[in-house]
């Protein structure tokens, strides 16, 4: 990264902190890294190290405790772990709900989330409630509603966590080609070092008690990534063993 | 319910219903549902507007207690209240049955969006259901089930209000139908009365409640 790219996002020693009874503990202390405009970023961190909330705190739906946050972005989306699709909507409807927040007209909005759903395979299951879809199905639904919005910033926060292996090498393909063709900025939670590697420019290594940031790793492979390549394990390795260290 | 029914045929067959005047139940169980009905939709009305408004503003934490002394107010000590303020009326009855049902469903509501998933919430944020119209995009609709489990509790209550009501003021109606069907000691008129709340109560359920708890729990199973 140089001092002269544009940034989606920077923050500058920010602390955060739950404020009520059961939960009065700072989460967050003294967290600063930069995410260049259309880099693909990755945290890793053990469970605890306030992760969720950091990307709360950075899409302001919590408040940081102190330091600074550049926004240097106007359209951010989420990808859930947990999919967080609303159960009363159909899959249709779900993509959809970004856009009529945005007062898109029904027809106009219909045909872009029928597009995003066809770009996630899942153009058959429009009139399903999410309650019939599996997992990675549901997963998907998450990721066409966030593309639906042709996100500046697309936040991930473990995407890949509640599905099989099959389900999460498929959507991860997905992922990259949605990310090489609409060339937005990601920053993805993950807890799966090879992942990181293969999809990241950057990976940022978190530590908890409280969540700080430990290290953080550039990857310089050339993409398309070869997972087979010595070149990609010595990355693996490099992460592994800073990640060894703080345990 | 062809339980019920069957008893009743048989009754009637044995000539034991014979004494009752089905024209006055009739009338009086009509006088009833129609305030139970009126109450129903004012309280629903009242109870999820307040509900959605309350647990929309960043007070919701502040009033919940508040609104939880409230409804531990006995509502039969409210009566004469109500009695003092609107008199022996129809209106009064509807009024004070309100009073009952709407807590079931303001709680139910309430509870619903306190309880729901921070990933669910911060969704609706993120894609744009902020300010007034996070209501009705996202809080309504989320609150559906609530509202239904809420209004099956209401009317039960309700029911329970609105007759209790007529028994207190001898205002025309199922509850003075059974009070004085009691004091003239005409058993028979009880019993055709409580077999044709049972039945109403059976109809509610089956046409409304039944398809309408079908239809929450296939929309919205996790």
């Amino acid at each position: 990264m140089t001092s002269t790219e544009p940034m989606s996002l920077v923050l500058s020693r920010v602390s955060a902190s739950y404020t009520d009874e059961i939960k009065n503990a700072a989460v967050l202390k003294d967290i600063s890294f930069s995410v260049p405009t259309g880099s693909f970023v990755s945290i890793i961190a053990p469970s605890g190290a306030g992760k969720s909330t950091l990307m709360r705190v950075i899409l302001d739906l919590m408040p940081h405790t102190s330091g600074d946050i550049v926004r240097n972005f106007s359209r951010p989306a989420m990808v859930f772990q947990s999919y967080a699709l609303f159960p009363w909507l159909s899959t249709l409807d779900n993509v959809a709900f970004g856009l009529r927040m945005s007062n898109m007209n029904r027809k106009d909005r219909d045909t872009l989330a029928r597009e995003k759903l066809k770009e996630v395979g899942l153009e058959h299951l429009e009139t399903h409630y999410p309650a019939t879809l599996s997992g990675g199905q549901r997963q998907r639904v998450g990721l066409a509603r966030a593309l639906a919005i042709s996100p500046d910033l697309l936040i991930l926060d473990e995407p890949f966590s509640s599905l099989d292996t099959i389900t999460a090498e498929a959507l991860k393909a997905d992922l990259l080609k949605i990310w090489r063709t609409y060339g937005m900025t990601i920053l993805m939670v993950n807890h799966l070092i090879p992942d990181a590697v293969e999809l990241s420019d950057e990976i940022i290594i978190m530590n908890k008690n409280p969540g700080r940031i430990e290290k953080i790793c550039t990857i310089d492979l050339l993409r398309p990534r070869d997972v087979r390549s010595e070149p990609f394990f010595k990355h693996v390795d490099r992460v592994t063993e800073a990640i060894r260290v703080l345990s | 319910m062809s339980g019920i029914i069957g008893a009743v045929l048989l009754l009637t067959a044995f000539g034991y219903l014979g004494g009752v005047t089905w024209v006055n139940l009739g009338t009086a169980i009509l006088l009833t549902t129609y305030r139970l009905a009126f109450a129903y939709g004012i309280a629903l009305v009242l109870g999820s507007t307040i509900a959605l408004l309350v647990g929309w503003s960043p007070l919701a934490e502040l009033l919940f207690p508040v609104f939880d002394v409230l409804q531990n107010i006995p509502s039969f000590a409210l009566i004469p209240l109500f009695i003092y303020f609107f008199g022996f009326t129809s209106e009064m009855i509807i009024l004070f049955a309100v009073s009952s049902i709407i807590w079931p469903i303001l709680f139910a509501v309430l509870t619903a969006i306190k309880s729901a998933h921070t990933d669910l919430n911060d969704a609706a944020t993120i894609f744009g259901a902020r300010g007034l119209r996070r209501i009705h995009y996202y809080l309504a609709p989320l609150s559906f089930p609530a509202i239904l489990t809420g209004s099956i509790v209401g009317i039960a209550i309700g029911w329970e209000a609105v007759i209790g009501a007529e028994i207190i003021t001898n205002i025309a109606g199922f509850g003075n139908y059974i009070r004085e069907a009691s004091s003239l000691g005409i058993s028979q008129a009880m019993i055709a009365g409580t077999f044709a709340i049972l039945v109403i109560v059976f109809v509610l359920n089956r046409l409304v409640w039944a398809p309408l708890l079908a239809e929450s729990s296939r929309r919205y199973a996790e």
